[in-house]
């Protein structure tokens, strides 16, 4: 039977998920993967920026993304949000954090609030894909280099081949006066 | 469904004539193809311009209308099928129209039948278990009758139905009423000529707190895992509830992911609306005629 749950309404994530989510093996069975996916969750919001495998990393993205996006839309006085946010965050000095902090910080955004980046593998290891997820809008340099053209050589040319235009105008006007 | 088997056949045949047919419907985000072995991923829902268009969305759209909303699994979704079917539905429902009603309802339904005296069946019950979305749409009516009961499972889009009459409309406190297999008849039998029940019109739908009692073990489910709210104590030995403890999971309920997957996102259920939007006043006059019918005898 494939029918949509209709108790609850739940905005989008912003973010590419799993059709079904990965099971994690674990010695507690299901709770003990929420137990683990919840620490990942804590470190995030209270480092602003991990490095985990990918698997982990993609997983705790949605849980991260989901959590913000209910402090955002239901704030601190909705009793079943402050639940929520007293599971996921082990450490209750980060339940003020995402009240207070990151559903102001997010409250217009229109993208997702986190971002997963590639990172390169241990070695020697098990060659395990590594990614850093991150918080938009922290406070750490940005860990992608911006790839700017201006100082490409055609670029240069056609900078000065504009003022020269500019110039060369300027001239004629005052000539004309 | 004629036009659904039609647009597939398109689709094979030049996915650029269809785009061209439907635009705005191809190019999609969730259109996948599952693969074996391959992970499946689910891009993330780009919603309309239109910022808007959540707060147009009426308050009760999804409960009253929950078949408009697809099936949540991603591996079984198809854009282009769900729009297709919801005109074939609106198409049906322009024909036979088919009354708000939920689960401990009672409702009387008439099907075409080749067999029976007058070639039409009409059968009264109370729905147990409402299920599927689009055209698939079902429910099962459960009645007791000559001391045996009786269960049918109606398809809501069927062209066989001629009529969904809803005799007493109203909520029970449980989202599936299948323990009433295991209860005592008196609770799930109801008479063939009841008549349709007084409401006040604007009225919220009531929710009947009534408790059941359930015949003693054997059972077909082990209800006292069940969580029912509907029943009264089942006076089952300690050990039952001993047993039930150990399969609770009491995490789910912190799986925001978990959660997340069995809906349509906000976004989408708003989008959905805004499609069937000029159908709607129509599809709510039907729905508010419906219980003013119900009013009328009282006034006379």
């Amino acid at each position: 039977m494939n029918q949509a749950e209709i108790r609850k309404l739940i905005p989008a994530v912003r973010v590419a998920i799993n059709a079904k989510h990965r099971k994690f093996s674990n010695p507690k069975g299901p709770e003990g993967r929420l137990t683990m996916l919840r620490k990942t969750v804590t470190e995030l919001v209270k480092l602003e920026r991990v490095e985990l495998n990918y698997q982990r990393g993609d997983e705790a993205r949605g849980y991260a993304e989901r959590l913000i996006a209910m402090a955002i839309k239901h704030g601190d006085r909705h009793i079943p949000t402050m639940e929520m946010a007293n599971y996921w965050l082990t450490e209750k000095q980060l339940v003020h954090k995402l009240f207070k902090v990151l559903a102001v910080r997010y409250k217009d955004h229109t993208e997702s609030y986190t971002k997963l980046h590639k990172a390169p593998n241990i070695y020697p290891g098990f060659y395990r894909e590594r990614v850093v997820l991150e918080l938009k809008g922290n406070p750490f340099p940005p860990l992608e280099k911006k790839n700017s053209s201006h100082n490409w050589i055609h670029n240069i040319l056609l900078e000065e081949a504009h003022q020269d235009y500019i110039r060369k105008k300027l001239k004629e006007g005052e000539r004309s006066n | 469904m004629v036009m659904a088997v039609v647009a597939a056949a398109a689709l094979r045949s030049s996915s650029t004539r269809l785009s061209r047919l439907l635009p705005g419907v191809c190019g999609e985000a969730w259109g996948h193809q599952a693969r074996r072995g391959a992970v499946l991923r689910v891009l993330p829902f780009i919603p309309t311009q239109d910022p808007d268009v959540i707060k147009k969305m009426p308050e009760d759209f999804r409960a009253v209308y929950p078949e408009f909303l697809p099936g949540p699994k991603p591996e079984y979704r198809n854009r282009l099928r769900e729009k297709l079917e919801r005109q074939d539905m609106l198409a049906r429902r322009s024909v036979m129209p088919i009354p708000e009603f939920y689960v401990g309802s009672i409702m009387a339904v008439t099907v075409a039948d080749p067999n029976a005296s007058g070639k039409n069946n009409r059968f009264v019950g109370i729905c147990i278990q409402r299920g599927d979305a689009g055209l698939r749409a079902w429910f099962i009516l459960r009645n007791v009758v000559d001391h045996q009961g009786v269960e049918i499972k109606y398809e809501m889009y069927s062209p066989l139905l001629q009529s969904i009459e809803v005799l007493r409309l109203e909520k029970r406190l449980d989202d599936e009423l299948l323990y009433l297999r295991d209860a005592l008849p008196i609770y799930s039998t109801f008479p063939l000529d009841m008549e349709p029940e007084v409401m006040q019109e604007g009225a919220p739908v009531p929710v009947n707190p009534i408790k059941v009692q359930l015949k003693p073990r054997p059972w077909h489910e082990r209800w006292e895992r069940k969580n029912l709210q509907g029943v009264m104590d089942l006076g089952l030995p300690e050990r039952f509830y001993k047993k039930a403890k150990l399969h609770e999971k009491p995490w789910e309920k912190y799986d925001l992911m978990k959660e997340y997957r069995a809906t349509i996102p906000e976004e989408e259920q708003a989008d959905i609306f805004r499609e069937i939007s000029p159908h709607y006043p129509l599809m709510e006059s039907t729905r508010r005629r419906g219980k003013r019918k119900r009013v009328l005898p009282s006034i006379s």
